[in-house]
């Protein structure tokens, strides 16, 4: 069994009337990349917050780098790194201030990696961080956490307001320095190019639903779009089914599992199949999200929950 | 390196505030010297004076200090570093407390000297006339008490101008109450830091910090069931 760096149990949130986020069992492998995907207002950030202690769950269990979430909070905060969606810090402090703020916190603090960031991201490290632009304020953020020798980065948007170079830098570095060292990256993004290029596993979370959680690679060969032209062919969705759309009698299915099997059996049923093709990781994002019928309340029951294991 | 930022946050206003405590209580004991009203008035000029800026000393060091650490969007970054919320109330807290000490200390030293060089009887002076009849004393305390009120109030609604109202609105209501009750019921109700009923005042002022001590007791109780 996979070592776990983060582990959840029916975490489940609510505000009010609210559900923010409902029963997901995280499941994140030591030593890899996560990337976790949603909309806005999935429920990634309450669950981030759910994770580091700054929301407390309605229910459920959370096991962070094999200590309990409710109980031993500060031992997880020892040994995790955290950059938030909001950037915001001490308007005050210089960069330079906010580190050496940093650094009592942690005996694993490298003093050589801020050196390395600061040049790498070309921080200013004199300036107020009022006075910093939205891009830097974010790399801000990212050289405290980078430089905390942490066990485990949690990154909400870390990729927030960063430019194609800075944003092509911080992959490198997540990709190769933090993963040289053991390190478990457990990051949200909008940036699905970005996180198809760097993520090992991903989860999806719509209306507090975690809708997939898998490897990448898995999700990858199994997702397959199929088109087929035929009379009379199956229109609904089911469990192998994500998805069905009729353009000009093609029939254009997303298919989660057993694609060839699937073609197989419409053609059985009279149809040409045109083509079987692999998706995207943006593609398979916009047909797990995509609402059929018109929100109510929130996202909740709009998107079905697709089985959640990781192999 | 947490107290150093408290320190920072908040230096400017203690610096400046030491200034004037150091400038003012002396130009003020001066000034009164020689005229009777500063021995026979309870209340000394100089005294006076060291009320006046221990309370906008902890009115603004109580609305600082809890604003810079929990009214700036900072608490997401601040409440992830490993180290509990009762540790960042209390440490800034102190900061804060400390700052406050020095300023009245430093005052009452800088009028003291002033006042025993150019003085005619230098040992009775004013100022130690003060001393003596618990002015200065009750006043550092009533600072005190409201410097945590505010402390408390301004992490509690994560707001300086909120704590700060907040605590301007606490501490008149308390004074409007206390007048209520002795105009029209005939009840004497002890207002901060006076004598409690039958209590000797040592006691008193026992009980009036801590009742201060649990208002950020109260903040930090907030703070660690705050969701962020």
């Amino acid at each position: 069994m996979t070592e776990l760096a983060i582990g959840t149990k029916d975490l489940t949130k609510t505000y009010d009337t609210i559900r923010a986020v409902s029963g997901i069992d995280l499941n994140v492998p030591k030593g890899g990349i996560y990337g976790f995907l949603g909309r806005n207002g999935a429920g990634k950030t309450t669950t981030i917050k759910m994770l580091l202690g700054l929301a407390r769950p309605t229910a459920g269990s959370i096991q962070v780098l094999g200590m309990d979430a409710s109980s031993d909070l500060l031992g997880i905060l020892q040994r995790t790194a955290f950059v938030s969606e909001k950037k915001t810090l001490y308007p005050s402090l210089t960069p330079s201030d906010l580190v050496r703020f940093s650094r009592g916190f942690y005996p694993t603090w490298s003093g050589s990696a801020v050196e390395k960031y600061a040049r790498l991201f070309e921080i200013p490290m004199k300036q107020r961080f009022e006075k910093l632009s939205n891009g830097n304020q974010t790399k801000v953020w990212l050289l405290l956490a980078l430089c905390q020798g942490a066990d485990l980065l949690v990154l909400d948007e870390p990729t927030s307001a960063l430019d194609p170079v800075s944003l092509d830098q911080l992959m490198r570095v997540l990709a190769e320095d933090t993963l040289d060292r053991g390190c478990t990256i457990f990051f949200s993004s909008h940036q699905l190019e970005e996180v198809e290029r760097i993520a090992e596993y991903v989860g999806v979370i719509d209306g507090g639903n975690l809708l997939i959680e898998a490897r990448l690679d898995d999700i990858k060969s199994e997702f397959r779009l199929i088109i087929a032209a035929g009379n009379s062919l199956p229109a609904e969705t089911s469990a192998q089914v994500l998805s069905v759309d009729v353009q000009d009698g093609f029939y254009r299915y997303v298919v989660t599992k057993d694609a060839d099997g699937f073609a197989a059996g419409l053609s059985r049923s009279g149809a040409t199949v045109t083509s079987i093709a692999p998706l995207s990781l943006r593609e398979i994002f916009l047909h797990l999200v995509r609402k059929e019928q018109p929100c109510t309340s929130g996202n909740a029951g709009a998107t079905r929950v697709l089985s959640s294991s990781l192999s | 390196m947490y107290i150093w930022k408290c320190w920072r946050d908040t230096r400017s206003f203690f610096i400046a505030f030491l200034v004037v405590a150091a400038g003012a209580m002396p130009f003020i004991g001066l000034t009164s010297r020689g005229s009777n009203m500063v021995r026979d008035v309870g209340m000394t000029a100089v005294s006076g004076t060291f009320g006046l800026i221990t309370m906008i000393v902890a009115l603004g060091l109580g609305a600082i200090g809890a604003t810079h650490e929990f009214a700036e969007q900072a608490t997401h970054f601040l409440f992830t570093q490993p180290r509990s919320r009762q540790y960042f109330v209390w440490a800034g807290w102190s900061v804060g407390g400390i700052e406050l000490a020095i300023i009245a200390a430093v005052g009452l030293l800088a009028s003291w000297a002033t006042l025993a060089v150019y003085g005619i009887r230098p040992f009775s002076a004013p100022l130690l006339g003060s001393i003596q009849e618990r002015n200065i004393v009750a006043m550092f305390l009533y600072s005190f008490f409201v410097y945590a009120l505010t402390y408390s109030l301004t992490a509690v609604l994560r707001s300086g101008l909120k704590g700060l109202g907040a605590s301007l609105g606490t501490l008149t209501a308390l004074s409007a109450f206390a007048v209520l009750m002795r105009v029209r019921w005939n009840m004497r109700l002890p207002t901060p830091v006076e004598k409690i009923g039958g209590l000797p005042l040592a006691a008193s002022y026992v009980v009036w910090m801590s009742i201060a001590l649990l208002f950020v007791y109260g903040a930090q109780v907030a703070m660690e069931r705050a969701e962020i």
